[in-house]
């Protein structure tokens, strides 16, 4: 019973000090630089987002997204 | 091309929900926080990949996806995506529901029917398995795992060996 209770407390300190890896693929011209923006303007935002920029939403393709998941990443943020 | 993305991952194992797409103008940084902090919490309650609720383990969840990323580029599905697209053009109905379906009758069968057959051979690599065994290991239905061991066969890739499977 304790060892069991030690197991979920280590789960939930586990899940507690999660620091997710997050893939951003970000539009050059507007995701890009509303993140820019936000960052000089000094807004605090998780810094789990690593950027990928790209000049069009559109360029991205489903095997980028797959290709993010297969390396790992934790989940794919797309903003356009 | 997201719904394509979201019903793939779906098919390898990974929640959907991992994938986002969102809109933020190069005017609007608070709106870009908001959504990136939504974003990260979100990702933090489902946990690391492979320990989300009803996802198999990372290191099928891997194969899985090695096998997605070559389906995906495979010309079949890549064709149907892009006939797709033109017809959707031409119809202009872009509603969630109709390009979730379109996606789920016109696009996907091929790309699961390439990723069962890439992820058996990913199977095979470490040797000679059983029909029932690689229908476990992809997650696929013993027909559809026939199906693509019939069509491997054919080009040689694989052949039968002894009770099981090897490649060719």
């Amino acid at each position: 019973m304790s060892a069991q209770m030690d197991n979920n407390k280590e789960n939930a300190m586990a899940q507690e000090g999660f620091d997710p890896r997050i893939l951003g693929f970000f539009c050059h011209w507007c995701c890009y630089a509303a993140a820019d923006s936000a960052g000089v303007s000094r807004y605090q935002y998780p810094p789990n987002v690593r950027v990928v920029r790209v000049m069009c939403t559109g360029r991205i393709d489903t095997r980028f997204v797959l290709e993010a998941f297969k390396c790992g990443a934790d989940g794919v943020f797309t903003g356009g | 091309m997201a719904e394509v993305a979201r019903q793939a991952l779906a098919d390898a194992g990974v929640n959907p929900q991992r994938m986002s797409l969102e809109w933020a103008s190069a005017a609007e940084g608070p709106r870009f926080v908001e959504l990136i902090t939504y974003y990260v919490n979100k990702i933090k309650g489902l946990g690391a990949l492979g320990q989300g609720e009803n996802e198999p383990e990372a290191d099928v969840i891997a194969r899985r996806l090695s096998a997605a990323v070559k389906a995906a580029g495979a010309r079949k599905p890549r064709t149907a995506f892009g006939t797709l697209a033109k017809k959707m053009a031409k119809s202009g109905d872009y509603s969630p529901e109709a390009v979730s379906e379109a996606v789920r009758t016109k696009v996907m069968p091929g790309l699961r029917a390439e990723r069962i057959a890439e992820e058996i051979l990913i199977c095979l690599a470490d040797g000679a398995k059983s029909a029932a065994d690689l229908a476990a290991m992809t997650g696929a239905d013993d027909a559809e795992v026939e199906k693509a061991l019939t069509a491997l066969a054919k080009k040689k890739a694989v052949r039968e060996e002894g009770a099981g499977w090897a490649l060719g």
